[in-house]
């Protein structure tokens, strides 16, 4: 009945779908200009021009910057040192006869660099040598990193706990609260790793609890939203039947909610375990332990090298890391 | 035991569900209430559970009555089998049964899943009634068949000691074997913990078989209540056509 007019219409007259319209062409005009214009503030030209300078530099048509840096790191980068080179001289307690297990003393120069008269002397000294030394620093600060993300997660989980159950609808005290956590739960969510260990570094000191700190409060704001939008998400029914036998609402939560939650939430949990130690690796950047101390320090210094190295041992741990966690997922659901 | 003095509830769009019923529903009565669809058999119910509050008219269990301060504590006193059973799936079968105690047991102590053995070993006694065995304790509801699980709330409801059973269509979801040997389950459950049960039901032919009392529902009121063997046969026919489920008319729903 409302169709009267439009159904008079002759079928032949009815208005057909046109995939390309003038308003159509004009949107798509406007997003490439605006488009253009943010590759151009990203230097994605520029970009693009280096790349293909760098193409051609390897076949050997002219110079590229980009392939220059490529080929003195690549160049510095192997072999990766794995052994741990110390002059004799400078260490304390050093017992020719009692070396320790598997190293030896070599015979190298030392240059060092005298800023004044901007020239190199060359000093001929004993070095200790320990074959694997170096790797063996590394992989303790690899352990060390893995350790920063596991307390970060725990602290994690603590926080977030809590603070899921207040910002879940059903489940929350009141309106108020509700809406205060999930504003806090978001304050966490935007607070940058990097930043907060910055401001943690300066108040607790140089050291891993400031990385452990900062990795809990940015994703104690993931796990916590994602708990709270579980909690809300639960078959009501189950609810029903244990609040009906007159149990208080922390009950209810503990058994008709939490196991339905409990999977997924493992699963997330995982994830942010690996996430954290992902992330743990690049704050000691800022000071705030775990390897990326030992990365920047190398990396300033020109040892690419040792840098390699490290980047070596962070790649087969995460990927480590990612194997367990799949089978353990496969076992824990 | 249970009184319903004038009782009615009247729902927010102007349908009245339940209108002026009187009842009393002795001790250790299995009653069914049967009806079609709307009849207000599953509002009557919620009101003895507490979910749905009367508009007028008073319900006294015992000699506790209804009131929004002493939900909890009615609530404590009424076992409830849902239709949907609504069983937690990922809960093994052991605390299924013993999340019905959980209003007397401790914070603490249900944090922790810690239930005394005796609450444990009275699940156990309590599954064993219901034909289940020692092998299902640790499984997940979810891996019972409909018919174990059926038996799971059962064992869950009663055990709390509960005065009053209330079955929201037990077996809806059962064929007919399976049917009757939950129906004698509950029965016999109720008999020995001395429990009143109501119980709504879809079938006359069980409603005879096992009803110690038919209530019959047309419209939110009474129509017939008694002893099944005081059914008529006139009456019974017409029990018999408004417990067939209804074909749905189009004509109406469109209306």
């Amino acid at each position: 009945m409302i169709s009267q007019t439009e159904q008079s219409k002759h079928w032949r007259e009815w208005e057909l779908h046109r995939a390309v319209t003038p308003k159509n062409l004009l949107v798509l005009f406007v997003v490439f200009i605006i488009l253009s214009f943010s590759a151009h503030n990203t230097e994605l030209d520029k970009a693009a021009v280096e790349t293909s300078k760098a193409v051609l530099s390897v076949v050997g048509i002219g110079e590229s910057q980009v392939l220059d840096g490529a080929v003195r790191f690549v160049g510095k980068a192997f072999p990766i040192q794995i052994a741990e080179r110390t002059p004799v001289n400078r260490l304390i307690e050093f017992d020719r006869n009692n070396l320790p297990l598997f190293s030896y003393v070599e015979q190298g120069e030392e240059k060092e660099y005298d800023a004044l008269s901007d020239t190199w002397s060359v000093e001929s000294t004993e070095y200790l040598v320990q074959p694997i030394g170096y790797l063996k620093k590394v992989i303790i600060q690899m352990w060390e990193t893995i350790e920063m993300g596991f307390w970060g997660t725990v602290i994690c989980i603590m926080i977030s706990l809590p603070l899921g159950i207040l910002a879940s609808q059903n489940y929350t005290p009141h309106r108020f609260v509700y809406s205060l956590t999930r504003v806090w739960l978001s304050f966490h969510r935007s607070l940058p790793e990097l930043i907060v260990a910055l401001i943690l570094v300066l108040m607790y000191g140089f050291g891993p609890f400031a990385g452990v700190l900062a990795l809990a409060i940015h994703t104690s704001g993931v796990l916590g939203k994602f708990f709270a939008d579980e909690i809300e998400n639960a078959p009501p029914g189950p609810q029903l039947a244990i609040s009906s036998t007159g149990a208080s609402a922390f009950k209810v939560l503990r058994y008709a909610v939490f196991p339905h939650v409990y999977p997924a939430w493992i699963a997330y949990v995982q994830y942010v375990f690996e996430r954290n130690i992902r992330t743990a690796t690049v704050l000691g950047i800022v000071g705030a332990g775990g390897i990326g101390m030992e990365l920047k320090g190398r990396w300033d210094v020109f040892d690419y090298d040792h840098v390699a190295t490290i980047l070596l041992v962070i790649f087969l741990t995460v990927i480590l890391l990612e194997v367990i966690s799949q089978k353990l997922r496969k076992r824990a659901l | 035991m249970l009184d319903f003095d004038s009782v009615s509830r009247v729902y927010d769009d102007g349908t009245k569900a339940v209108n002026n019923v009187s009842l009393h529903i002795k001790s250790g009565e299995f009653c069914v209430l049967l009806g079609p669809s709307g009849a207000g058999k599953s509002t009557l119910m919620n009101m003895v559970n507490g979910v749905v509050e009367p508009s007028s008219g008073k319900i006294k269990i015992g000699d506790l009555e209804f009131s929004k301060q002493n939900k909890s504590k009615i609530q404590r006193r009424i076992g409830m089998i849902h239709q949907q059973l609504h069983l937690v799936p990922r809960l093994s079968v052991l605390h299924n049964v013993l999340s019905g105690l959980l209003p007397n047991v401790g914070l603490f102590r249900s944090l922790f899943k810690s239930f005394s053995f005796d609450d444990q070993r009275r699940a156990c006694e309590l599954l064993d009634e219901v034909g289940l065995e020692e092998k299902h304790l640790s499984r997940r509801a979810s891996d019972l068949s409909g018919g174990q699980q059926q038996r799971v709330a059962i064992a869950r409801a009663f055990i709390s000691n509960p005065e009053v059973v209330l079955a929201d269509e037990p077996v809806a979801s059962l064929d007919p074997a399976m049917s009757r040997s939950v129906l004698k389950n509950l029965k016999t459950a109720a008999q020995h913990h001395d429990a009143t049960i109501i119980c709504t039901l879809h079938q006359l032919d069980y409603a005879l078989e096992f009803a110690d009392r038919i209530i019959a529902l047309r419209k939110g009121e009474i129509f017939f209540d008694g002893h099944p063997s005081q059914l008529d046969k006139v009456t019974q026919a017409e029990l018999y056509a408004l417990a067939q489920p209804q074909p749905i008319n189009m004509e109406q729903q469109a209306a």
